[in-house]
């Protein structure tokens, strides 16, 4: 090998190397550049606060949305010295102007399967707008299980009523089993003793006594049953009518909770669907990057197969 | 040529043929069709078919309306099937016939020769043997070299031929039918295997026949089909039946009335 060739190649490879390290600087400052952006370290912010009894559901970087749009995340969730926790959101300051200070923070869950996120509730427009370190008011929304939850706690006890009542009429040593059993038999005495009555008219009068009495003792009997079924009535209606009354709680109570969550349904709803179309729009782009393409099936109307099998005549 | 240099060779030419690939575009029709056609498909191997036929008749629809040919013969020659099933045989060859006599819209071949097979193989299901022949003549007419329906159309010429008790040549048909779908379909395989075992039994080879039943039932029951499986059954009851085991022949006859009562198509 000769010297003078050796040495321009040393240089050809000391120029490659300096030009290697001088793109990976390049590349690692457009990275940071990219985390920092990300990061919103170029953007400015204004910091609110709220105060919540738990930090349950909340947790740093979690995004908090105005009507539907991302304005902020939550930038820290501290516990404070009388054991309540503060929670410090930061806001774009191009949507400040429009979150006054009666606003409200609540805590919600995007969709059935969605991430919760805190949703400024807007206030009113008169009032000033917040600044840094303003304090909102905080809540906790109700999500799909809990109303559920609700309405199962709610209906169970008229399952309940509804349950003995129809226990109480199906027992056969219950009072309205055993009325009509009376009545059953006095009827069948009632038509007998008309039966016996018709005879009697027809050969003597001699008997008609005895045929009176037997209608005293059938009308007796009637009396009777109808004693036990007054008895037995009012307690079946008093048992109704609690149930009526449970029904009627129920029925307000699931109308309030319906009213609360009225609102959060619909963007539940929406939010699911956007959700769904996020993905299928993900799944549609990632299937048509010519990298992955042939690794889908191409979806073509697909023929049935001609089958050469017939059926005889008779089997 | 350095190993850099072929390096950069390859790179190059996938990049170029990355930008060469053309994706073809579908209308949202088309690919509504598509996904109509689809849900058919798996409606159908569930044994749904009245699900199975109205998803058809919507994708059938939306392909007329966009005049896609190959989607029209498609869902068509699907809806013959599904109503063939049903046992709307009326209906099932009125799809076939606005196929068959479509003067307006050119089909490929294969289709017309689907379309035809089906037809041969309807008329010899209600009995029209002279009908299933010249069908079936029709249908080996529009096949072409490539075609991948002469082991549907042999098993039909076979069939034709048991139905004329002409049992040389239904073997003659169901043979070769066999050889052409082993390797291509299992459930046209299993189909010239049971009719080349009813040209043995009406030949009175009734050992081989046993044989034949049995790789037939094997593939049936891979594939699920009861109707195919009940009637393996009852060939080789009729089989033991002729050969005098007269206790195997009353199983096989139990298994197939079995198969039956549960009314699974």
């Amino acid at each position: 090998m000769k010297l003078p060739n050796y040495n321009q190649r040393l240089l050809s490879i000391e120029q490659r190397t300096q030009r290697f390290m001088l793109g990976s600087v390049v590349v690692m400052v457009l990275v940071l550049l990219m985390i920092a952006v990300k990061q919103d370290y170029f953007h400015r912010s204004t910091a609110i606060l709220f105060f919540t009894p738990n930090a349950q559901g909340l947790s740093k970087g979690m995004a908090v949305k105005f009507i539907g749009f991302k304005v902020g995340s939550v930038k820290e969730v501290r516990m404070q010295p009388n054991a309540t926790v503060q929670v410090t959101v930061s806001l774009d300051n191009e949507y400040v102007h429009l979150i006054g200070q009666d606003a409200k923070a609540r805590l919600v869950k995007e969709a059935l399967v969605g991430e919760s996120v805190v949703e400024i509730i807007p206030g009113s427009q008169q009032v000033r707008q917040v600044t840094q370190n303003s304090v909102l008011e905080f809540e906790r929304g109700q999500d799909a299980s809990s109303v559920v939850e609700n309405l199962a706690a709610q209906l169970q006890p008229i399952l309940n009523d509804i349950h003995q009542i129809t226990s109480s009429i199906n027992n056969p040593n219950g009072d309205v089993q055993q009325t009509l059993k009376n009545l059953n038999q006095v009827t069948g005495g009632f038509r007998k003793t008309v039966d016996e009555f018709t005879k009697l008219g027809a050969s003597s009068n001699q008997k008609l006594d005895g045929a009176y009495g037997k209608i005293d003792k059938a009308l007796d009997s009637v009396n009777s049953s109808l004693e036990t079924l007054d008895k037995g009535i009012p307690k079946l209606m008093d048992k109704a009518d609690a149930t009526l009354d449970n029904v009627q709680s129920a029925t307000s109570d699931i109308k309030k909770i319906t009213n609360e969550s009225a609102a959060e349904i619909p963007s539940l709803v929406r939010n699911s669907n956007a959700l769904v179309q996020d993905g299928q729009e993900t799944l549609g782009g990632v299937k048509n990057s010519w990298l992955l393409n042939g690794l889908f099936p191409k979806p073509e109307e697909q023929a049935l197969p001609v089958d050469g099998y017939v059926a005889p005549k008779s089997q | 040529m350095g190993f850099r240099s072929i390096i950069i060779l390859i790179c190059s030419l996938m990049l170029l043929s990355a930008c060469g690939h053309v994706e073809e575009t579908r209308s949202a029709r088309q690919q509504q069709a598509t996904e109509f056609n689809q849900r058919a498909q798996r409606a159908f191997q569930r044994g749904e078919y009245q699900v199975a036929a109205s998803f058809y008749e919507n994708a059938l629809q939306l392909d007329i309306a966009v005049e896609n040919v190959n989607g029209i013969a498609i869902n068509t020659l699907n809806l013959a099937k599904v109503n063939q099933v049903l046992g709307k045989t009326a209906l099932a060859q009125r799809y076939l016939d606005s196929l068959l006599e479509d003067k307006a819209l050119q089909y490929p071949s294969a289709q017309l020769a689907a379309a035809a097979a089906q037809k041969s193989l309807l008329s010899l299901q209600e009995g029209d043997v002279a009908g299933a022949t010249t069908w079936v003549d029709r249908a080996a007419a529009y096949c072409a070299a490539d075609c991948s329906l002469s082991g549907v159309i042999d098993n039909a010429r076979a069939g034709i031929a048991l139905r004329a008790n002409d049992a040389d040549k239904a073997l003659y048909w169901s043979e070769r039918a066999a050889s052409a779908n082993k390797s291509a379909s299992q459930l046209e395989y299993a189909n010239s295997l049971r009719l080349t075992a009813s040209a043995r039994l009406l030949k009175n080879e009734h050992e081989p026949a046993l044989r034949l039943l049995e790789g037939a039932l094997g593939i049936d029951k891979t594939l699920g089909l009861p109707e195919k499986i009940r009637m393996d059954l009852l060939l080789s009851a009729q089989a033991h039946e002729k050969l005098g085991h007269a206790e195997q022949a009353a199983q096989f006859r139990d298994r197939a009335a079995r198969i039956a009562a549960t009314a699974v198509k």
